[in-house]
């Protein structure tokens, strides 16, 4: 088997069981390639199951007399071979007998080899020791001479080559399921199942089957076509298939002495194999795209460089000219509208935000997970995934600029020189592999056109100004070797090399304990005041904003519903959403009643209800809240929400 | 040593210019004048001819060792060969020879009758000192000796324990070859002598690299004068298709056993001349004579009818092999009864025959076919064409097909009783054994189970015959018997084919199904 | 580092010793015997057992094993009953060609294979794109051997641009341009099956990686695509590719018997194909302990090579 398909049950395994998309066979067969193979493989199948109601000559009856004709013989479509039998029929049975073959070794193979891994994985300990030292042993040994020794101890034949097949091909399957069933058994919900008393048969069959079944579907799918090119090289040499029966290798290898005089009883069962296992190898493909979770939403796609924007005319129709104000600000969003389109879906991630930044201001953007604020951060410099994302309305002005339809080049030039991101899990945005001090130095090179060296000692003052202790020493450290608080320290670092006008930090402390985030918001917030540089602050945590920002924006469902001055919005809210979110901060030396959640779930936003998005939650929803679209009007100066009560 | 050395060098150097000189294709470079490189079949396996067991073996070995007998070009008949002259005793077990003086080995130490005695001592007496560089499968061949003695510097007396008349076509035979081994080399590598050799043949061992080359030169001191040739180097190519494609493409001169389909692009170009050869050898069917449906004369007859033997030499063979009319190859020309007429190809005759025998429903039988195995033909292939033939008269024959080794071991001593019928062939140098081993009642490799106790006794007084002209005729009673008791179906005697490059001058292929290359030139 | 590197080493061993084992079980499990290979159609029993005397296999197998285990401790791996000659010397003399053959498929295969690989995930579902995915489908639908036969009729037989077998020119040849020439074809074939797997798997780690959090970080800092490409994402999508690498030196070493075959590579494959087939069993168990040890070493190898590029697996 192939190790790309040992590879990818490991990978498969952790399956969540996601939401409905397009079902698994629509998905299937809008995936061109698949379908190629499903027809591919249709006519074959469909052919090789009708083998016995072909008028086809019969397979195993020899002509000497008429043998070695060329194809297009009248009564031999594709000739005939050295003891004058009819190819045609010979190759419809011989690919019958392939294709058993291939399916039932790969399923035999796929469901020992899962049973080993799936115990070796949940025994653990000595068995799971004892269980992979043997597959070690199998698989130092060259695993066709592994068949070829198993083959001569049973004897040629196609049952015993399938057989040493199967043997072979265990290990990769073993490896594989218990590498994917490993992630499980350490997941906390095994361990309650454990604690819970379930009997271990019934954990592995219910709990841990379901999630490594997937990949192991995976895993047998994209094997068969390699099953059949193993079986088919064991009946090459003479191992497989007794005559007079015919697979394709057995045709194969007849055919082989014939070459130079017969090209035809060789040529034609190989281009067969060939087709085969390419139908074979297509379907599976396929059908990996749609089992892998991985995969599911869109595809393994490559994110481009920069978010795909709309044409300028189309995004700014419905928009004013910006004012004269917008070339000062260094940031001002302008009914900005992010989609992601996935299958026949569209996820409008932000609909329509207006945000603006004056040199050195603090700004908060905040709201629930999903609400479009992490979105709306990534818009500004291209960094949304596309695919599926796409700006598709609005302008990003940077100093009168838009950015949503700037080119790379341009973008390049200002993502980490005039604004620069922080980000929020500073576990998985360093480069693992390489040092943090080259992660900070390589961006002073890239936009100062320094020299190596130079970068670097500019890099570990940066270091030691975001409080990292030895800090020349610590350059030279992975990132796996910094706490979660260092590392986000480099991320500070980072943002800061080249003096940025504007930090956009996206929820940068939510990963780290309390104490860190302190220490965290606290530097970001002296050093970007020193600097002089702006900040547009992502949280969902109302506390923090209020700490640090100067305004605050309040997102739901894609929307600003609430904007204004920190202390405005926070006296005196006036969209229930606001109200609610900061009924949930806990303040400080209060008492009262427990904090109360917002009941309910924030709504998909391929699914936005009409009018206010937030109605389905609000106690104080009435019917024109669904009636159509709602402004956001001006409540104080500078201060405004999205609300029917507040037009009232 | 040192003059291999040189050898070599001056070998390899002229080989160099001449195929400088010349214009080489892109895909390889023409061979070089009076160096011929033989496509061979398998990897030698041994220098040592006490040692050896393959055909192929022998095919190399047989340039480098001299018997005491030889073989005369194209025949079976033995003349003198390191042996001037012999004398058998009337009671047949004291043979006496007369060895030719002057000869030396490859190292330059003289030929006697004390180096005869060495080497029949090292592999009959296992107090030899040098006995343990055996093991040596195939000396039982040369018969029950019982000692050889050294009566002159030039005189042995080979001794037998009972008359045993084949002795002296064996002798002549590849494993006589035995008889010219140098005991100094025995001596100087031990156990090692298998990969270096040494003997009194027109060559000499030059280089030896597994699975690549061996390498021989002329041996210019050669008894019988130098040979024409240089050098002779055999390439290991196992595989017929390679085989094949090496020849067409110029790296080889000369290929022996090319596969019959491929025979007609070679005959059909100017640039190469083919070469066949029948020899001793039988391609056959044990029928299980112990056991139901072919313990009776009457099936075993049917089979016999029913196979269109015709068909498989010219077909599947491509005119490779003869039909074979009974137990004994026509290349022993002095033993073969020619008037014996195969079985004729009669289908209705052998449906009667079964109907009589009192199968007129037609029976099943278990067939077993050999994937491969030296002698074996296309054994596959064979099997298939005769399986249909069969089933074309009612007899149903499930084939079941087993590595070579573990063939011989289903087969041999007898079939199991379930089997009814196996494909075998067996390759001799005298008409006594493969009867003897395979017919005679209790035989060890009698695997049918077939008993006459009238051929037993002409295998008895064949083999106690010195006469030749009394042996023939005993030989040519024991074929007609066994025609008659079909406890066989006799297929196909092989004609060992080859062929060479048009540059190629003197070659003949032997009915010994040796390759001589004493004789053959190269322009 | 070199912790880890002793502790793989020490691995190695119970392995090896496990594969010794199943090699002498798996033979000795296999009809007939050497005499009777040795013998043909003369073997009766009375020939073989005085050769199987000769060759001192009619003791039990526990005691061949325990002598041969004795042998190999002083580096003795016995004879080949069928060469007449010592197993290592054999071994060694077909393990180099054999390496040379399968480490040229693999240094080729890695090649085209990461290249490829990356190609195709940078400009994923462009016209090279495509083009990659149906070579490597049809790369890896194919079966090695045929593609073999092929390629000697083509470039062989008719055209005659390369030898059709064979490691050097018997006349003129032996120099490493003439070496090089014959290995071209064999070393495709072998290579093709590996790179097409190396392909598609390099280029799903690409993608893979290209949607990490850190390469948005190294795009958000402004770096150039080819930076961001090479440095950030090439080195950490390798780290996954490199195993599979080692995997692959397991189906060269394996896949190197049908390419000896139909190639006439002097290889240590088709010793050990016709070694099991004469039951030459010192032969057959010293080979095939010499090839896993080899499998074993590239594997190590190769987790060496992870370790040196991620620094996360040397503290592990």
């Amino acid at each position: 088997m192939s190790a790309t398909a040992a590879a990818t049950i490991a990978v498969a395994a952790p399956a969540g069981r996601g939401a409905a998309r397009p079902s698994a066979w629509s998905r299937l067969t809008h995936n061109r390639m698949a379908s190629i193979g499903l027809v591919l493989l249709g006519i074959i199948v469909a052919i090789v199951l009708a083998a016995p109601i072909l008028p086809l000559a019969p397979p195993n009856v020899t002509h000497i007399a008429q043998r070695l004709h060329a194809p297009l013989t009248p009564g031999h479509l594709l000739g005939t071979d050295q003891v004058g039998r009819d190819i045609l029929s010979r190759l419809i049975w011989g690919t019958r007998l392939s294709l058993a073959v291939g399916v039932f070794a790969a399923l035999a193979a796929g469901f020992i080899g899962s049973v080993i891994g799936l115990l070796a994985a949940y025994r653990g300990g000595l068995a799971d020791t004892l269980l992979m030292r043997g597959i070690d042993m199998l698989m130092a040994f060259p695993y066709l001479l592994l068949a070829l020794a198993i083959v001569a101890v049973l004897g040629p034949g196609l049952l015993h080559a399938m057989l040493a097949i199967i043997v072979v091909n265990v290990p990769f399957f073993a490896r594989g399921v218990r590498g994917g069933a490993l992630s499980v058994v350490r997941t906390d919900f095994m361990a309650a199942a454990r604690l819970s008393g379930l009997s271990d048969m019934r954990i592995l069959l219910t709990e841990l089957l379901p999630n490594v079944l997937p990949g192991i579907v995976i895993g047998v799918s994209t094997t068969i076509g390699w099953m059949i090119l193993e079986t088919a090289g064991l009946s090459f040499l003479g191992l497989g298939a007794q005559p007079p029966q015919a697979d394709l290798g057995g045709m194969l290898g007849e055919g082989r002495n014939l070459l130079q005089v017969a090209p035809h009883v060789a040529t034609i069962p190989g281009i067969v194999i060939l087709l085969l296992a390419i139908g074979i190898n297509l379907v599976g493909d396929g059908l990996r795209d749609v089992l892998d979770p991985k995969l599911k939403s869109g595809g393994l796609a490559r994110f481009y460089p920069v978010t795909d924007a709309a044409p300028g005319a189309q995004r700014r129709r419905g928009l004013d000219l910006p004012g004269e104000a917008a070339a000062r600000l260094p940031l001002a969003l302008r009914g900005l509208r992010t989609e992601f389109r996935v299958g026949r879906s569209v996820y409008a991630a932000v609909g329509g935000v207006d945000l603006s930044i004056a040199p050195g201001e603090a700004v908060g953007v905040v709201g629930e997970s999903g609400s479009g604020k992490t979105v709306t951060a990534l818009s500004v410099l291209g960094l949304v995934a596309t695919p599926p994302g796409r700006i598709v309305g609005g302008e990003i002005l940077h100093h009168g600029e838009d950015l949503a339809g700037a080119s790379l080049a341009r973008l390049q030039e200002i993502r980490g020189r005039r604004i620069a991101y922080v980000f929020q899990d500073p576990q998985t945005t360093l480069n693992p592999l390489l040092p943090v001090g080259e992660q900070i130095a390589e961006t002073i090179r890239r936009h100062q056109g320094l020299r190596r060296a130079e970068a670097m000692r500019r890099a570990i003052v940066l270091l030691d100004s975001v409080h990292i202790p030895d800090a020349a020493e610590k350059a030279r450290a992975w990132p796996h070797e910094l706490s979660g608080g260092q590392r986000q320290r480099v991320g500070i670092a980072i943002a800061l090399a080249n003096d940025p006008e504007l930090i956009i930090a996206d929820e940068p402390t939510t990963a780290l304990d309390v104490t860190t985030q302190a220490q965290v918001l606290k530097l970001l917030n002296e050093l970007r005041r020193q600097r002089g540089a702006a900040l547009l602050f992502i949280s969902h945590d109302f506390g923090v904003i209020a700490e640090l920002c100067d305004r605050v924006h309040v997102m739901y469902g894609g929307r600003v519903v609430e904007s204004g001055p920190v202390a405005e919005v926070l006296g005196r809210p006036r969209h229930p959403y606001t109200q609610r979110l900061l009924a949930c901060v806990p303040e400080l030396g209060r008492r009262g009643p427990p904090i109360a959640p917002i009941p309910g779930l924030p709504p998909s936003t391929d699914a936005l209800p009409p009018g206010c998005a937030f109605a389905p939650r609000c106690a104080l929803a009435e019917a024109r809240c669904s009636a159509g679209d709602i402004a956001l009007l001006p409540v104080a100066p500078g201060h405004a929400a999205r609300c029917v009560r507040v037009a009232a | 040593m040192k003059d291999v050395v040189v050898t070599r060098r001056a070998l390899l150097a002229g080989v160099a210019a001449i195929s400088a000189a010349g214009l080489p294709r892109a895909g390889h470079a023409e061979t070089p004048k009076d160096v011929l490189v033989v496509g061979h079949v398998a990897e030698l396996q041994t220098l040592d001819p006490a040692q050896a067991v393959t055909i192929s073996d022998f095919r190399i070995l047989c340039n480098i060792y001299d018997s005491l007998l030889h073989y005369k070009d194209g025949s079976l008949d033995v003349e003198p060969g390191l042996a001037e002259s012999w004398t058998i005793s009337p009671d047949g077990k004291t043979y006496t020879f007369a060895l030719r003086q002057g000869v030396k080995f490859h190292d330059g130490t003289p030929f006697d009758a004390d180096a005869v005695k060495f080497n029949f001592d090292r592999v009959i007496d296992p107090n030899h000192p040098y006995h343990n560089t055996g093991p040596f499968p195939f000396v039982f061949t040369l018969g029950p000796i019982d000692k050889i003695e050294v009566t002159g510097p030039h005189t042995v007396v080979m001794q037998l324990k009972e008359p045993y008349a084949p002795a002296l076509t064996m002798l002549a035979g590849a494993i006589g070859g035995l008889a010219g081994i140098s005991p100094t080399a025995v001596k100087t590598y031990g156990k090692d002598f298998s990969r270096h050799g040494g003997g009194t043949g027109p060559f000499k061992l030059v280089e030896w690299v597994s699975g690549q080359r061996f390498v021989l030169a002329a041996n210019k001191e050669y008894w019988r004068g130098a040979p024409k040739l240089d050098g002779l180097v055999f390439r290991p190519i196992v595989d017929e298709n390679a085989r094949v494609s090496e020849m067409l493409s110029g790296g080889t001169d000369i290929t022996i056993e090319v596969p019959p389909d491929n025979i007609a692009t070679f005959t059909a170009s100017k640039n190469f001349i083919y070469y066949q050869q029948p020899g001793p050898h039988l391609w056959y069917l044990v029928l299980n004579t112990k056991t139901k449906p072919f313990n009776d004369q009457r099936v075993r007859q049917a089979a016999n009818y029913a196979i269109n033997k015709e068909a498989l030499v010219n077909d599947v063979l491509k005119g490779t092999a003869n039909v074979a009319n009974g137990p004994t190859p026509p290349a022993f020309t002095w033993a073969h009864d020619d008037a014996l007429r195969p079985y004729p190809y009669d289908p209705a005759k052998a449906k009667q025959l079964l109907a009589e025998a009192g199968y007129p429903n037609g029976i099943d039988v278990t067939f077993y076919v050999t994937e491969s195995g030296s002698g074996m033909l296309s054994p596959v292939l064979m099997g298939t064409a005769i399986q249909a033939d069969l089933e074309a008269v009612g007899i149903r024959a499930k084939i079941e097909t087993y590595e070579w080794n573990t063939f011989l071991g289903k087969i041999i001593p007898a079939l199991p009783a379930d089997v009814a019928v196996a494909e075998l062939s067996f390759m001799t140098q005298d008409p006594d054994m493969h009867p003897a081993l395979a017919l005679r009642t209790g035989a060890a490799v009698n695997s049918g189970g077939f008993s006459d106790p009238k051929v037993d006794a002409l295998i008895d007084a064949g083999r106690a015959e010195t006469d030749p002209v009394k042996r023939a005729a005993i030989y040519k009673q024991l074929q007609d018997l066994v025609h008659d008791d079909a406890p066989w179906v006799f297929i196909a005697n092989w004609k060992q084919n080859a062929v060479s490059s048009a540059r190629v001058k003197g070659f003949e292929l032997h009915p010994s199904f040796t390759t001589r290359f004493y004789a053959t030139s190269k322009t | 580092m070199a912790g880890l590197i002793l502790r793989r080493l020490l691995m190695v061993v119970p392995v090896l010793f496990g594969v010794s084992v199943i090699v002498f079980l798996v033979i000795s499990l296999i009809p007939g015997d050497p005499a009777r290979a040795i013998l043909g159609t003369f073997a009766t029993p009375a020939n073989i057992a005085e050769v199987t005397r000769q060759l001192g296999l009619d003791r039990p197998l526990p005691v061949q094993y325990i002598i041969w285990v004795g042998k190999l401790l002083h580096g003795d791996l016995g004879r080949s009953y069928i060469l007449h000659k010592p197993v290592a010397e054999e071994v060694m003399e077909r393990l180099m060609p054999t390496l040379l053959l399968a480490g040229t498929a693999l240094v080729l295969a890695s090649i085209a294979g990461i290249l490829l690989g990356v190609v195709a995930a940078v400009r994923q579902n462009g016209w090279q794109d495509k083009l990659i995915t149906v070579t490597v489908l049809i790369g890896i639908s194919t079966p090695s051997f045929w593609l073999g036969m092929l390629l000697i009729f083509w470039f062989g037989v008719r055209l005659e641009w390369l030898p059709v077998g064979g490691m050097r020119e018997l006349f003129g040849g032996g120099g490493a341009l003439d070496t090089a020439r014959h290995l071209v074809l064999p070393a495709v074939t072998l290579a093709a099956v590996a790179a097409a797997v190396l392909v598609r798997l390099t280029r799903g780690a690409m993608l893979e990686v290209l949607r990490q959090d850190y390469v948005r970080t190294a795009r958000a800092k402004g770096l150039t695509e080819r930076r961001v490409i090479y440095v950030h994402a090439f080195r950490n999508a390798l780290v996954g590719v490199i195993p599979v690498i080692g995997l692959q030196a397991g189906f060269a070493l394996g896949g190197a018997v049908y390419i000896e075959t139909v190639f006439q590579w002097p290889g240590i494959g088709r010793m050990l194909v016709s070694a099991i087939s004469t039951r030459d069993i010192l032969l057959v168990q010293g080979g095939v302990l010499v090839v896993a040890t080899a499998y074993v070493l590239i594997n190590l190898l190769t987790d060496l090579a992870q370790g040196l590029l991620d620094p996360r697996l040397r503290d592990a």
